[in-house]
């Protein structure tokens, strides 16, 4: 029993430390964002500012065109996750269903593009879409973003298939669909919160990116995208720490949104089939 | 409703060969079931009849139609499977109306035959509830109900019941002998439990390492099994085995008696199958006295183990239910109290003997 106890206690103690961890960079940010750019580095640093500059929020609005970087955001997040669910969706279910020589090793390939460092693919996808004139425009990021989803979605997508009892495509055919009428009227409805996971995972990768956008957009400031934005707040010798901060908290902010809005559904469609 | 005719199908998966040559003739309204121990092919078969898997070789026929390359949806044949397969987002209604909307029925005709089949299967209730919210029992029933809506040529049922509780699965095997005889369509179940296909088959076709052992109707299967196999499955316990020498006056040695077997063996030396029901406790024409190493009291019966000596022991079993060579089962009826290690005298009518060959395997009649 007072093992027990003690054990609660470090268990807590762990819990209460690992969440201090991670929350105390947000919580920083906000901190930073909220004072005077002149009070940053002052030590002992002020824990919480003394007058909050609540108006910092929108004095970016009117400095930045963070509305426009917000979209472009969106724009590629949304074009490339449509594109990586669609390549995923069929090529994690036939990873998951079709047995063919080399599947396998297919499938190990599919990840190993995600093993490499983005930056490796920086280059060729630069000289590719500089062939196809594609450099500056959205198209570049969203393929880009789509190349990078793509092995992470597949391959969640294929764990979240094998869940799914191969008796429900049977009995759908026996019914009088075709293998791809049993995927779209069976699976994918049964799929709903493993796509819902999926997809929202692909967001935040292409919503986080930097290498690519800083690569493809550069010359088009229309185009920008929101963290490629908010480094152009920059400067050579002076940066205004405090701004950038608030800008950090306002692209950071939908994708928060998102994930409290989905979180029921992330969390079931990351945990699906471990209770097979 | 529709005959089937499978003719020399086979499967392999490279070497391995999964189904060696499948021959079987179903009649119209028939209920045929295959049965056998996990990995004979019986499941892999009733696959390829649904289309859900492609033959090696072989032609399957429904009706007067070859489906052996029509997709599963064109073969007219509805299918129950062991998890039920209920699609998780749609309503029973729906799940039952499913194979009807993808041919395109009306939906008047739909919600028609949906209403009959859930007025049949005593579901109506739970028409408008989702899959998660039914018990496996009417799980089961809500399967049974969409595949009779369809009104198939045939019913495929690949262990519809392996997933209910022993109680509930009494239940079921008795509604669907019954809905087969109200219905009459054409069904091949598959089960690896012998007593759901002696209850509900009006033939049995008992199967093992791809290869069919024996097609007869229950009773048959019972008292005429063609092999030792057929003999130690078919039946609850299975039947014993014992080796018989033949002795010099014609005779047989059973257990250390001199027996004159119900048939004239081919060989001089034999196997004696004698069914655990055939033992009754006391004197009789063939007694011989045991020693129990076990007894399981099931109320009205018991089983009774015992070893025999090792000049009787089969070097391997003959059964697949785990026991010994040297082990034998008697099932009891109505017995007193039987002690551990207290002698009995158990006797058996040497006419229920079976006789098979030792070198074949074959049942000797």
């Amino acid at each position: 029993m007072r093992a027990s106890a003690l054990q609660q206690a470090f268990l807590y103690a762990g819990v209460i430390l690992t969440c201090a961890i991670l929350i105390f960079p947000i919580y920083w940010l906000v901190v930073t964002a909220l004072s005077q750019p002149d009070q940053l580095r002052q030590l002992p640093p002020n824990f919480w500012p003394a007058e909050p500059r609540w108006g910092v929020f929108a004095k970016i609005f009117e400095e930045r065109p963070i509305l426009l970087w917000l979209g472009n955001s969106a724009l590629a997040a949304i074009g490339a996750v449509s594109i990586s669910m669609v390549v995923s969706v069929l090529a994690g279910y036939s990873l998951s269903r079709f047995r063919v020589r080399g599947g396998e090793s297919l499938g190990l390939f599919i990840l190993t593009a995600k093993m490499l460092p983005a930056t490796l693919l920086v280059i060729p996808l630069f000289g590719i879409f500089r062939t196809f004139g594609l450099i500056g425009s959205m198209w570049s990021v969203i393929f880009a973003h789509a190349t990078l989803i793509i092995p992470f979605t597949t391959w969640m997508l294929k764990g979240y298939f094998d869940t799914i009892p191969r008796e429900l495509e049977q009995a759908a055919m026996v019914d009088g669909c075709s293998p791809l009428g049993a995927l779209f009227r069976v699976i994918l409805p049964v799929s709903a919160p493993g796509l819902a996971a999926t997809a929202l995972y692909g967001f935040v990768l292409s919503w986080s990116d930097y290498a690519y956008a800083r690569t493809f957009l550069t010359s088009a400031q229309g185009n920008w995208t929101a963290n490629l934005g908010i480094t152009t707040m920059k400067g050579e010798y002076i940066s205004n720490w405090a701004d950038i901060s608030a800008a950090s908290i306002l692209v950071a902010l939908p994708i928060l949104l998102i994930y409290l809005f989905f979180e029921r559904y992330l969390v079931g469609g990351l945990t699906a089939g471990s209770d097979k | 409703m529709a005959s089937i005719s499978i003719r020399n199908v086979r499967k392999s998966y490279g070497p391995l060969e999964i189904l060696k040559g499948f021959d079987l003739e179903v009649a119209d309204g028939e209920f045929v079931v295959l049965v056998g121990p996990s990995g004979c092919g019986k499941s892999t078969m009733l696959k390829i009849l649904a289309g859900l898997e492609e033959a090696t070789s072989g032609i399957v026929r429904i009706g007067d139609r070859d489906v052996t390359d029509l997709a599963p949806g064109d073969r007219d044949i509805a299918m129950v499977f062991q998890n039920y397969a209920l699609y998780p987002h749609l309503t029973v209604a729906q799940n039952m109306g499913f194979g009807l909307k993808m041919r395109g029925t009306p939906a008047d005709v739909i919600a028609r035959r949906v209403a009959d089949a859930a007025r049949i299967l005593d579901v109506v209730h739970l028409l408008e509830r989702r899959p998660r919210q039914l018990s496996g029992g009417q799980r089961q029933r809500v399967a049974l109900g969409r595949a009779i809506v369809r009104e198939p040529k045939a019913f495929l049922m690949d262990e519809p019941l392996s997933n209910l509780d022993a109680k509930l699965r009494v239940t079921m095997r008795a509604e669907i002998a019954a809905l087969h005889q109200r219905l009459g369509v054409t069904t091949i179940y598959v089960t690896h439990d012998q007593i759901e296909a002696m209850t509900m088959a009006n033939r049995i076709v008992i199967m093992s390492h791809g290869e069919i052992q024996q097609i007869a109707d229950p009773d048959t299967m019972f008292r005429r099994p063609a092999n030792l196999f057929v003999a130690g499955f078919i039946g609850s316990p299975g039947m014993n085995f014992v080796k018989a020498r033949q002795l010099e006056d014609g005779r047989h040695a059973v257990l250390g008696q001199a027996v004159t077997l119900p048939v004239k063996a081919a060989t001089s030396d034999v196997i004696v199958g004698i069914r655990p029901e055939h033992m009754l406790l006391g004197a009789g024409a063939l007694n011989f006295a045991v020693q129990p190493t076990l007894v399981e009291g099931l109320g009205s019966e018991k089983y009774v183990y015992f070893d025999i000596p090792e000049e009787s022991r089969m070097s391997v079993p003959a059964t697949d239910d785990g026991r010994k060579a040297g082990r034998l089962i008697a099932r009891l009826m109505n017995a007193g109290p039987v002690r551990l290690g207290e002698m009995l005298t158990l006797s058996i009518d040497p006419a229920l003997l079976h006789v098979f060959d030792p070198a074949s395997g074959k049942a000797i009649h």
